[in-house]
């Protein structure tokens, strides 16, 4: 209802504003330099992507507002930008491009600069490519469209978070999630769970939670104008310690020339895909033999080691009888079709002296997983003034409500109904377990002997797993520029945001009869302040030189309160008010950060450019009390550029440059890592306090951190040919980390998880190449196909001193790892092998079963290589998109087929599945369940995939259908995930990590799913 | 042009020089206010906690659950359940349970007890206003390093918990010989100079920071550990038992014993409690007294039974509400057959044992004994008193009888500081003792008989089962169940946890290797050869 109102509200507002007054149709005709017509050229309202394109014989119309600048372009011709300035007939002459690729493009500090001029790779992407076939979390819809950023979604259901690699890990223990720089204003990003109080998915072994999302995911797709990927340390480097991981520029929609009233709305339906192929011969039991009570069936539960699945009446666990026979369709009866349906209405006003825009959306999704769904309502206006002459202010506020209902459990079973569906036994149907509750309210357990599997419907309709979100993101900057060109910048930008958990285990739970509440509160700001100073200057008629000053602060705080009740008082009064005993917890977290930098840059003519830039960080969370420590690092850059085609421009040639720069940049890490520090635990003993080292120092701190620095080199070209028709961007680079701050790996014999060291390095080196071709283009019909691929070499070059190997990530299964392996690339995912005999056969137990061998490193858990391939065939008024991807050379550690080993589910288990092994006759379901728990290197599978990741197809309909009262109206069908072309993992999902911080492991993840859906798009 | 670049050098140096100077702050942003240091904190804190620490896991009884309960107390025949997970009544092997209780990077003995202790023992050292806390804390941590070798054999000991000192992150193994040396040198010394007119531990919750008394437990704890050694080295077992005579514990009110605390939820509740009331499952239906226990009780007429027992304590198998009109007559009291499933096999199910009626006519644990605030015991006076009977019984020291006496009387005395419903009158244990007098030819049967009875009154089946497993007593039937891991003997060891393989494999390799029998349920540590 609500979400309606507003939408009505605002629409209503808008039909009776200015929208039609100031509106005016324009006609005209495009030519070349001969006079011939020019078909096909793009006509968009700057600022917008609102358009029109020319028919066969050069002439368009559109309507637009008469303060609106139309930018008309064409492949291999120099765009023109023409104000409509109340002119109804504009004729064009475009010149042909003999200077290609001098789009500019945002940079660093949100400096837009030349493409041509930059002396580093950085790809751009038009917010209107992520808005048709959309995710719910931005960052996902990168996937497979930029060379050199690996992009893994997650199986966490609505909301959850999204690992963003660009050009490799970079860090052995430190973030790998790139800087968001939103406006100029940088924002963490962290997956979920990174903060201690967070009670999400860490993915640690017994890590029984969800993924609560990470800051990027906020961020509405509607409101995105570019996304600029800076994936190199040189073109990062003015971001200094916060560039390691490359940096994500996004600038979102301002007013300016682009006045009226968009409107916009998608809607799509999700549907799970069911990978599982599991053994359908026997069913629920043990010893070969079908449950004979309810309680005997209750206790074995998740175990198919039963009989032969004969079809005839067998007791289960409630005590009724229901046919002995395969239930394929699990998966299928429990998931229900999701939905998202996303409204955003905009608009924008010029005026004298400024322009404003104001956009609201809201998001409403129901989940495939049952009563969970997200809803997310984004406010954004931005505006910019210029008070009097000299002076810009730029105010900016993106207000976000996100509240996302059930977050699903991932990874182990209890609360979690994925995995509860997906290890179901072969003959128990999962509508046999609805609803989820015994007629007293309590769990209706399925599984007695195991009471932390949680019947799946009880775990998503009575487990509450609900967090809300308040952000408001807002940023003011002021730029003067006096008239000899100096100017002085000023940005306040500030990123805040309360998070609400709530944290139900209910009452009658069976693993937890009595109930628990946690209500979890955390506040976190980011103050970022900035100033900057620079001036260009001409020397002579060929030289210009800019160099450019600044400093900035930075100061980040975080504060929470975990409220826990357990025990609470009357069944079914799930609140924190009614349990019996209650504790609070308080968790802080400030740091701060000083920072100077310059950069210096340098033309010549228009073919060669030179940038050096140097920053220098000031760290608060390398502060030692006591200890005089270096909490600085300095961080230089330069990179160059040389247009070789202004000299040098044979007939096939278009364009041409080279590029290298190298630069270095660094990493500090969180607060309180340098000294030990005791705190109490929530509770005390009979009223004396529980004293315990602070969960500050899980590993042991150390007096004398130092940051982390990493050097990069990077060398590439961007050619373009046949009238640009054909254009490459290639490039190479190598990487190096060194003095790393790790947590390296302890015992927990020493008390402590890790120790806080300098130490390992690290290199990735590797080719990227964007190309990007229009094998067609005649008047009507347009086929441009853009090819981009990287390949990332990492090496592990040394870790903690004395260490070989050392393992962050642990499977639920206990038997699966993630880790480093000096000499290997990073993230290497780890089982055991098989113990050999000297004569080199399998070493076996009397019982004949295989004995555990060596833990072996079996590959990367981080695609090598990464492409994608997208193709957009344009004919007439319609549009056809489709975007392939792949992702290669990385491994996963799939704990579902571990699980589905040790219960009997796996097709494998068939093998003498009623004979026995060795001298001892052990049975079939022991073999295998402790050759699953010895060897289980049968578990790593390859993660190589293809998938038909989108197509949108779309029909622009013309104004003149509507009286030219809308400017525009886009109908789209879109669909993303639509199928593997090809997969090698059996049972899973090759993109089914259950969290970023674990790339590799899986289990529990919410299955995948396809959308397929409508987007509508219309402009007033 | 030039004075431009002079204006920005100047820009440039101020910007510097105010970047540079702010951070004399840093040392304080960089300490949370929310913790304290060394000097702002009292370490009598730590030793509170680690005190709680021994009793177990205060992550739903982590390490209890799996240790004590689902191995140690089915081992040695004290428990029985047919709960399909406690794989110990059928000695199958389950590395996540066996590895429970050396723990993981947030739960277990060397995170939530060694850790702590460790720390105060270093926290404490060479500062006169803990002079008694700091020895305190080597005796506490000697009781802790004894169960940790105990369970698993070589352990890391003499670097273990020492992490932020040291900086050693993969601790060696030390041989359990020398760690045994070292604990017996640790507590004798440290006992030796506790000092009743310096500080008072604060954070003591056993005796409240009483000297005296400490002096005792040190004094007990040496015995015991002694008396572990009779195996391997009784020479060094009979020099400390002489050492410690008349220094030992003198009567129930010196039991060293935890009293849980129902606020602090898991945290602070009784560890067997939250396990045996089904918080965590059906527990409190399923697990009921082993056969050989009940009847060992009730064929002597063991005026305990009535006591520890009850039947129809839970009606059903859903509910865990207990039934008010439970049975406590000893006549009624019927232990439950250890090995059995609810599998539908004949050979191994429950229902198909000779006199199985239904669960509720199986003994469970009395309510008594199993409250959320009731105490966890450390170490007893009863105890004290059986393994001076055995030293005497051994090597003359002293009256074997007389110990034996004093030992038999307060096992059953000692129940009332559970519940006073657990009173057992002094007549009663007359009436017994004279039934059962004290016999010089089968004496160190008697003698370790009832130290594993009281042991298991007491809820410490580790103890239960290292006694077991030193003396040999009570003779057990082991269970036969298929596909066991033991070739179907009753477990000795816990293997070593496998997140050793990967956080210390060096030194994991070379122990693991050097565990006679091998490194699983069936080798054995040093005392045990």
């Amino acid at each position: 209802m609500k979400k309606t109102t507003w939408l009505t509200i605002l629409l209503l507002l808008g039909l009776h504003g200015w929208v039609q007054a100031q509106t005016t149709p324009v006609t005209g005709k495009v030519s070349d330099v001969k006079g011939g017509a020019l078909p096909g050229v793009t006509i968009l309202v700057r600022g917008t992507n609102q358009g029109a394109s020319t028919n066969a014989d050069g002439t368009f119309s559109i309507a637009v507002a008469d303060t609106a600048a139309l930018v008309f372009s064409s492949v291999g011709y120099n765009p023109q930008t023409i104000r409509v300035a109340r002119q109804s007939v504009i004729n064009v002459t475009l010149s042909e491009n003999t200077q290609a690729l001098d789009e500019v493009v945002v940079t660093a500090l949100n400096v837009s600069r030349e493409r041509k001029t930059l002396g580093y790779s950085v790809t751009e992407i038009q917010g209107n490519s992520l808005t048709q076939a959309r995710e719910n979390n931005v960052a996902n819809s990168l996937v497979g469209k930029v060379a050199g950023l690996n992009v893994n979604s997650t199986a966490g259901g609505p909301g959850s978070s999204s690992n963003v690699i660009i050009r490799g890990v970079s860090s052995l223990n430190q973030t790998n999630q790139p800087l968001y720089v939103i406006n100029g204003v940088p924002v963490e990003s962290q997956p979920s769970g990174g903060a201690g109080a967070a009670t999400g998915n860490n993915g640690g072994q017994y890590d029984n939670a969800p993924d609560l999302g990470d800051a990027i995911s906020n961020i509405n797709p509607d409101d995105i104008e570019t996304i600029s990927v800076l994936k190199g340390a040189a073109a990062s480097a003015l971001y200094g310690y916060r560039g390691k991981a490359g940096v994500i520029l996004i600038t979102t929609k301002s007013a300016k020339g682009n006045d009226g009233l968009e409107f916009n709305s998608n809607y799509v339906a999700e549907k799970i895909y069911n990978l599982t192929e599991w053994q359908y011969e026997y069913g629920q039991g043990t010893n070969n033999l079908k449950p004979t009570t309810a309680v005997g069936a209750a206790q074995v539960g998740n175990s198919s080691w039963g009989g032969k699945l004969d079809g005839s009446n067998v007791i289960q666990f409630d005590g009724t009888t229901r046919p002995y026979v395969a239930q394929k369709d699990n998966l299928k009866n429990f998931y229900r079709t999701g939905n998202s349906w996303t409204n955003t209405l905009s608009f924008s006003k010029s005026f004298t002296g400024g322009a404003v825009r104001l956009s609201a959306s809201n998001l409403s999704n129901n989940s495939v997983v049952p009563n969970s769904g997200l809803d997310r309502q984004t406010f954004n206006l931005a505006g910019t003034f210029d008070p009097f002459k000299h002076l810009t202010i730029d105010a900016r506020a993106n207000y976000i409500l996100e509240q996302a209902q059930n977050r699903p459990i991932l990874a182990d079973g209890a609360g979690n109904a994925n995995f509860n569906v997906a290890f179901l036994p072969t003959s128990i149907d999962v509508r046999s377990l609805q609803p989820g509750t015994k007629a007293d309210g309590t769990e209706l357990i399925y599984n007695t002997g195991n009471p932390y599997n949680t019947n799946p419907y009880f775990a998503a309709y009575n487990f509450v797993n609900d967090t809300r979100r308040e952000r408001l993101l807002s940023s003011v900057s002021a730029r003067y520029t006096f008239d000899k060109g100096l100017f002085i910048q000023g940005r306040v930008g500030r990123d805040g945001y309360t998070d609400r958990y709530t944290n139900v285990t209910p009452s009658g739970t069976g693993y937890l009869t009595a109930g628990k509440v946690i209500e979890l509160t955390t506040q976190f700001t980011d103050l970022n302040a900035d100033g900057l100073v620079g001036r260009t200057f001409k020397v002579g008629e060929d030289f210009t030189i800019t160099p450019n000053l600044g400093t900035s602060y930075r100061r980040t705080k975080s504060e929470a309160f975990r409220n826990t009740g357990t025990d609470l008082a009357v069944f079914g009064v799930n609140t924190i008010g009614n349990a019996k005993n209650k504790s609070t917890e308080y968790f802080y977290s400030d740091q701060e950060i000083h920072s100077v930098y310059g950069s210096l840059d340098l033309s010549y003519k228009e073919f060669l450019f030179l940038t050096a830039t140097t920053r220098r960080d000031w760290f608060s969370t390398l502060a030692t009390p006591g200890v005089d420590n270096d909490l600085s690092v300095t961080y230089p850059a330069v990179s160059g550029s040389f247009v070789f085609s202004e000299l040098w421009k044979p007939d096939f040639l278009s364009f041409g440059k080279i590029r290298a720069g190298f630069s270095k940049v660094g990493q500090a890490t969180n607060p309180y890592q340098t000294q030990l520090s005791y705190a109490f635990l929530a509770p005390t003993l009979n009223g004396l306090p529980l004293g315990t080292i602070s969960p500050d120092n899980v590993n042991i701190p150390n007096r004398n951190l130092l940051a982390s620095t990493a050097t990069e080199f990077e060398i590439g070209t961007e050619l373009a040919f046949v009238q640009n028709r054909v254009r490459l961007d290639l490039t190479f680079y190598k990487k190096r980390s060194k003095n790393e701050i790790v947590f390296a790996p302890a015992s927990i014999s020493s008390g402590y998880q890790g120790a806080v060291l300098n130490a390992g390095e690290m290199e990735n080196k590797g080719v990227e190449m964007l190309l990007t071709f229009v094998p067609v283009k005649t008047a009507d019909f347009t086929w441009t196909s853009s090819l981009n691929g990287a390949y990332n070499k990492n090496t592990v070059l040394s870790l903690a001193a004395g260490q070989q190997q050392s393992v962050y990530a642990t499977s639920r299964s206990g038997v699966g790892f993630v880790g480093q392996v000096v000499g290997q690339p990073f993230g290497q995912v780890l089982a055991y092998d098989y113990k050999y005999n000297p004569d080199g056969s399998i070493a076996t137990t009397t019982n004949g079963v295989p004995v555990r061998g060596e833990l072996t490193s079996y590959g990367t858990a981080f695609h090598p290589w990464t492409a994608g391939w997208s193709n957009d065939f344009t004919f007439k008024r319609i549009n056809l998109g489709v975007l392939i991807d792949g992702k290669f050379g990385a491994k996963i550690f799939s704990a579902t087929d571990y699980y589905g080993t040790v219960f009997g589910l796996r097709k494998e288990t068939l093998v003498n599945r009623e004979g026995t092994f060795g001298a001892d006759k052990v049975d079939a379901a022991t073999y295998y369940s402790t050759l699953a728990n010895n060897v289980s290197k049968d578990f790593v599978q390859n993660a190589n995939f293809i998938k038909l990741r989108q197509v949108t197809l779309g029909y622009s309909f013309p104004s003149a259908l509507f009286g030219n009262h809308i400017q525009r109206l886009n109908l789209s069908l879109v669909a993303r995930n639509l199928f593997f072309i090809s997969r090698k993992t059996d049972n899973i999902d090759p993109e089914g990590s259950y969290n970023a911080f674990s790339q590799g492991l899986e289990l529990g993840g919410v299955p995948p799913s396809r959308t397929y859906g409508v987007n509508l798009s219309a402009k007033f | 042009m030039k004075t431009v670049f002079n204006k920005y050098t100047t820009v440039a140096f101020t910007a510097l020089l105010l970047s540079s100077g702010c951070t004399k702050e840093f040392d304080d942003i960089n300490t949370n206010p929310s913790t304290y240091t060394q000097s702002s904190f009292d370490a009598n804190y730590l030793l509170t906690t680690a005190q709680l620490g021994y009793t177990g896991s205060s992550d739903f009884a982590y390490d209890t659950w799996r240790a004590n309960l689902i191995y140690s107390s089915t081992m040695v025949q004290g428990l029985s359940t047919v709960v399909s997970y406690w794989a110990g009544d059928k000695y199958l092997l389950n590395e996540a349970y066996t590895a429970a209780y050396w723990g993981g990077t947030t739960v277990g003995a060397y995170v939530e007890q060694v850790k702590p202790i460790t720390d105060m023992v270093q926290f404490t050292a060479d500062k006169p206003k803990y002079k008694n806390l700091h020895q305190v804390g080597r005796i506490m941590r000697a009781l802790i390093m004894e169960r940790l070798t105990d369970l698993y054999g070589d352990v890391p000991y003499s670097q273990a918990g020492q992490g932020y000192y040291t900086g050693v992150i993969t601790p060696k193994y030390d041989k359990q010989q020398e760690i045994y040396a070292d604990l017996l040198k640790e507590v004798e010394e440290a006992t030796a100079a506790l000092d009743p007119a310096a500080d008072i531990p604060t954070g003591d919750v056993y005796y409240r920071g009483n000297i005296d008394q400490w002096k005792r437990f040190g004094n007990t704890l040496l015995l015991r550990m002694a008396m572990r050694l009779t195996k391997a080295d009784a020479a060094t077992a009979q020099a400390y038992a002489t050492k410690v005579q008349g220094k030992t514990m003198q009567s129930n009110t010196d039991n060293a014993f935890v009293t849980h605390d129902i606020s602090g939820a898991r945290v602070t509740q009784n560890r067997n409690s939250q396990v045996l009331l089904g918080d965590g499952g059906q527990e409190n239906y399923y697990v009921k007294w082993s056969k050989t226990f009940i009847d060992y009780l009730k064929n002597n007429n063991d005026p305990r039974l009535s006591k520890i027992a009850v039947t129809q304590l839970y009606l059903t198998d859903v509910t865990k509400n207990q039934n008010a009109a439970a049975n406590s007559s000893a006549a009624v009291q019927k232990g439950m057959p250890n090995g059995k499933d609810l599998s539908g096999r004949p050979a191994y199910d429950i229902s198909a044992a000779p006199d199985y009626t239904t669960f509720p006519d199986y003994s469970s644990p009395s309510p008594g004994m199993i409250k959320r605030n009731g105490p966890t015991f450390v170490l007893t006076y009863a105890e004290s008193e059986l393994l001076l009977a055995e030293a005497a019984q051994r090597w003359g020291l002293g009256s074997a009888a007389q110990h034996y006496s004093a030992g038999v009387t307060a096992a059953s005395t000692y129940l009332s500081q559970y519940d006073a419903a657990l009173t057992v009158a002094p007549a009663d244990v007359a009436t017994y003792l004279t039934a059962h007098p004290y016999s010089a030819a089968t004496g160190l049967e008697m003698i370790n008989t009832q130290y594993w009875a009281l042991t298991n009154t007491m809820l410490d089946f580790y103890e239960s089962w290292a006694n077991w497993r030193r003396s040999g007593f009570p003779v057990l039937t082991p269970v036969v169940y298929p596909n066991n891991a033991t070739n179907g003997q009753i477990p000795r060891r816990f293997p070593y946890p496998t997140t050793e393989i990967t956080s210390n494999p060096d030194n994991y390799r070379a122990a693991s290797a050097a565990v006679p029998g091998g490194d699983n349920l069936s080798g054995r540590v040093w005392w045990d050869r």
